[in-house]
């Protein structure tokens, strides 16, 4: 297995090396990194836009410049920023780790819900119970998250002002944290950062949970109607046992690999969730990265995020050969 | 059966869950269209511009005012600084000799200067008295050696490597020399520089860039670095990159001590999230662009004060004369007579400023002394398409078959207009001239452009819709737009004529007058040549707290924060 995980790395590098080359040709030559300083009123001086240039590699062909990017990078760097005080390699792993905040905690309430949610519905297929679990699933589902998003801030602005004093608050809508507490007690700290974690969470994990509530389901259903779920309970296996050591079991394994994909993705950049309640993450920074042309800001953004989408990939398929017997990777 | 009825609970939740989201989003999307209580703190703003919204303070209150952009550099001299954000940002720290207020007036700061003063015509010279209280909170006096540092930063001369936002001015000193202990400043010009106040605002600590190598590397320094220093009200407690910015009172203020605990940036570049921000009172203040959207759910807001007026931002249409065909001026004139812009008013912007109006200058908006319409008498911008057929006939075009043809016989060529991608505004104003302007046979392909400043520097369009943000400081401002060699006239426009007034009005210190005259003069060939239609001023607009006083919209890009020192908690606040 170690063997197979090793290949694998090794064929994703030139994957990455080629992806790298062409975003960075397209985004090279999608536009100038510099227009805002050739617009001002009064006109930047043409000395301050060439020392400008010379520091992002502009004055150099895009192929060369992509070189020197390749050369940074060999020596553990990003290269420049546009914005010259921002330092690309500080900026990315901070902001890796607002997004692992929020994307680990709404995939934990995801999975929790979804499983919940599948498992109960497939164990009482077309009950009642079901419908509204396939109800719910679907609904969100079919919801865009933005809309999700807004909807969910208005509804936590609504509950803040229930108790009718303006400046208390249960949920905030933007940021992760507060700039300042007035009494910066531990248990403050943590009802600050839990409520304004909140209405993102849910928000993401409520699309995230749609669609794995239906991998539980289908899942599910398909491990209760094969033969050895229906020999342990013939040998007189008590229901709870039999859903729980044999069935479940043999369920989770298609969601764990689900689960991993998927979370490389939203590492990625859960780009809608971070801009709508201003958590400066990935998304945040990508998009950020694309308004600016920060060429080498959003090629760090693109090596990070392919690198764990690789990762994940290869973290799903060796799992899936841990969970299930069957298949053994040589 | 036990859990049977948990999950009926649950379920139950759920539903009343979903039903409570939906309706509160109703309550949200509608109510009252608007808010009239909510404007009355700005009420007078239009005839007190200078004083509206003040009330008696109270001690103490922390405000929290949403900044549209990161802080990515901290010496807003530089070009990578030079960001009205950054610049808002700073207000409180780096100290200025002259601040724009809201009727447009150019103040000298009277925290830091004693006086400042022309002494002098030939040469032009003018002398700064810095207050002998003016410290920087180290205790260090601000001195002449701030502004010699200020000049030699940023004259392209003495450095080499500094990336200077704007040498304008500073090329043109001779000499900064200090005397009296540093606290007399004496700027000496080789030539006239009326728009002189735009100097040395702001300065920075020459000590303090002492201890960081040659000017270069201070002055990169002073841009990546956080300051520690300041010479104005406040002083930076906390920078969170991304997240928000912090100001304490500077305890060593040698001025008018701020009343404020805390004036805190929060970072929001997304200007959708400002209203639930507001609502919720995680946020204070904003001021960014209005869209409609924006202005209809500020009114809402109960506990806000908002005001929606005109800044010194202005759109307009631009002819790029290198085309051999846009180069005949019956041609130009013909279009812009067609051009109806009340329509094109009505149709955009004035959908949420109802107020908005055709203006006619191309130098002063109305709301300076020295405005005049040269446009609308013209009859360009009026949509009269009888009198543009009547320019053109007389000039010997034909309109035949729906196509122009010149009086050599030719058929006007399609032409490319752009705009700046994204820009909704633009590209509806693009698709409403294209459609006034196909009655005279003219057809206009619209494209767009995401670099603005290479296709107009390349000369990459025959019609251009773009902005220019004036400064109330507009005599050397006038002649750095449309004389005939400046890199900034895009569209290329020559008249020796009006080089010849833009010059002299650039010669004109101290008689603001004869300056304005000679500008409007210059204009008024501009204007006759059809070269540029002005449209329309942009909106400013402020969103304030109705527990917030003495912060009130500024329509120059000093903007709301000018007074920031004296912002404050109305006694009479919860």
């Amino acid at each position: 297995m170690i063997a197979y995980a090793i290949r694998r790395l090794l064929i994703s590098i030139p994957v990455l090396i080629v992806s790298s080359f062409l975003v960075f040709a397209m985004i090279a030559n999608s536009g100038d990194p510099l227009e805002a300083l050739r617009v001002t009123n009064p006109p930047t001086p043409p000395e301050t836009i060439a020392l400008e240039a010379k520091r992002l590699y502009l004055d150099l062909p895009w192929y060369e410049r992509y070189w020197v990017w390749m050369n940074n990078l060999w020596h553990g760097e990003f290269g420049p920023s546009v914005n010259v005080r921002e330092n690309i390699n500080t900026e990315v792993w901070t902001r890796l780790g607002v997004t692992l905040r929020l994307v680990l905690v709404a995939m934990l309430l995801a999975l929790i819900l979804a499983i919940v949610a599948g498992v109960t519905a497939a164990v009482k297929q077309y009950s009642k119970t079901d419908y509204t679990v396939t109800f719910f699933g679907f609904l969100f589902l079919a919801t865009p998250t933005f809309w999700l998003a807004i909807l969910l801030k208005e509804a936590g602005i609504t509950l803040n002002q229930i108790d009718g004093d303006p400046e208390s608050r249960m949920f905030y809508t933007y940021g992760d944290r507060s700039v300042f507490l007035d009494d910066p007690t531990w248990w403050n700290k943590f009802t600050d950062v839990a409520g304004h974690m909140i209405l993102p969470t849910v928000s993401l994990a409520l699309i995230t949970f749609a669609s794995w509530s239906r991998f539980q389901r289908s899942s599910m259903l398909e491990v209760l109607g094969s033969d050895y779920i229906r020999l342990a309970r013939a040998k007189g296996l008590r229901w709870r046992k039999v859903l729980t050591k044999h069935a479940l079991r043999t369920a989770l394994i298609p969601l764990t690999t689900v689960t991993a994909i998927d979370f490389a993705g939203l590492i990625g950049g859960a780009v809608i969730t971070e801009t709508i309640f201003g958590w400066a993450g990935m998304g945040q920074y990508l998009i950020d990265s694309v308004t600016t042309r920060d060429v080498y800001a959003l090629m760090a953004w693109l090596l990070v995020a392919g690198a764990i989408v690789v990762l994940f990939n290869l973290i799903a398929d060796l799992l899936y050969g841990v969970l299930d017997p069957r298949i053994r990777h040589d | 059966m036990h859990m049977h009825l948990r999950r009926r609970g649950v379920i139950g939740l759920a539903v009343l869950t979903s039903i409570t989201l939906a309706l509160t989003a109703c309550a949200g999307s509608g109510g009252k269209d608007e808010g009239p209580e909510s404007s009355i703190g700005f009420a007078d703003c239009g005839t007190n511009p200078n004083a509206c919204n003040n009330g008696k303070i109270k001690q103490g209150g922390t405000i929290t005012y949403a900044l549209g952009k990161d802080v990515k550099a901290w010496n807003t001299l530089s070009s990578a600084g030079n960001t009205l954000e950054y610049s808002h940002a700073l207000f409180g720290v780096v100290p200025r000799v002259h601040v724009y207020y809201p009727d447009l007036s150019v103040q000298v700061n009277k925290d830091m200067m004693e006086s400042v003063e022309i002494t002098a015509k030939e040469p032009m010279t003018v002398t700064y008295k810095i207050r002998k209280e003016a410290v920087w909170n180290d205790g260090t006096p601000i001195s002449a050696d701030d502004f010699i540092y200020a000049w030699k930063t940023q004259n392209g001369k003495d450095c080499k490597d500094c990336k200077a936002a704007n040498t304008s001015g500073f090329t043109q000193l001779a000499s900064v020399t200090g005397s009296d202990g540093g606290k007399t400043v004496t700027a000496v010009f080789t030539q006239a520089f009326p728009d002189w106040q735009q100097l040395f605002s702001p300065i920075y600590p020459a000590h303090i860039a002492a201890q960081h190598g040659t000017l270069g590397e201070s002055f990169l320094w002073l841009e990546q670095n956080v300051p520690t220093y300041t010479g104005g009200p406040y002083k930076i407690e906390k920078y969170e990159p991304n997240f928000a910015l912090t100001l304490v009172p500077n305890e060593k203020y040698y001025g008018t001590k701020p009343t404020m605990q805390k004036v805190i940036y929060r970072i929001i570049t997304k200007d959708s999230e400002l209203i639930p921000a507001m609502r919720n009172r995680e946020i204070n203040a904003f001021s960014p662009i209005p869209t409609p959207d924006l202005v209809a759910q500020a009114k809402q807001i109960e506990d806000a004060h908002w005001y929606l007026g005109k800044n010194l931002s202005w759109e307009h249409f631009d002819f790029n004369l290198k085309n051999p065909f846009l180069a005949d001026k019956a041609l130009r004139l013909a279009m812009f007579t067609a051009i109806d812009r009340k329509a094109i008013i009505d149709k955009t912007v004035g959908q949420y400023a109802p107020e908005t109006k055709p203006f006619g200058n191309h130098n002063f908006v109305p709301q300076m002394k020295a405005y005049k319409d040269h446009v609308t008498p013209t009859g360009q911008g009026s949509g009269d398409l009888e009198k543009a057929k009547k320019i053109l006939t007389d000039a010997g075009y034909k309109i035949e078959g729906g196509k122009l043809i010149t009086p050599k016989g030719e058929t006007v060529p399609t032409l490319r207009m752009r705009y700046t991608t994204g820009n909704q505004l633009r590209k509806d104003s693009c698709e409403l001239f294209a459609s006034m302007v196909k009655n005279l046979g003219i057809q206009i392909e619209i494209v767009q452009t995401d670099n603005l400043g290479g296709t107009l520097s390349s000369g990459d369009f025959d019609v251009m819709i773009f902005a220019w943000v004036n400064s109330p400081l507009r005599i050397g401002g006038a002649k750095q737009l449309w004389r005939s060699d400046s890199s900034s006239n895009y569209g290329k426009w020559v008249n020796t004529e009006s080089d010849k007034l833009l010059d002299e009005a650039a010669r004109t210190v101290g008689d603001d007058a004869k300056a304005f005259d000679l500008i409007n003069k210059a204009n008024e060939l501009m204007v006759a040549d059809a070269y540029v239609l002005p449209l329309f001023q942009r909106e400013m607009f402020l969103v304030v707290n109705k527990q917030y006083t003495n912060i009130r919209p500024n329509p120059s890009n000093h903007g709301p924060v000018y007074n920031v020192g004296t912002w404050g908690l109305l006694e009479a606040a919860n």
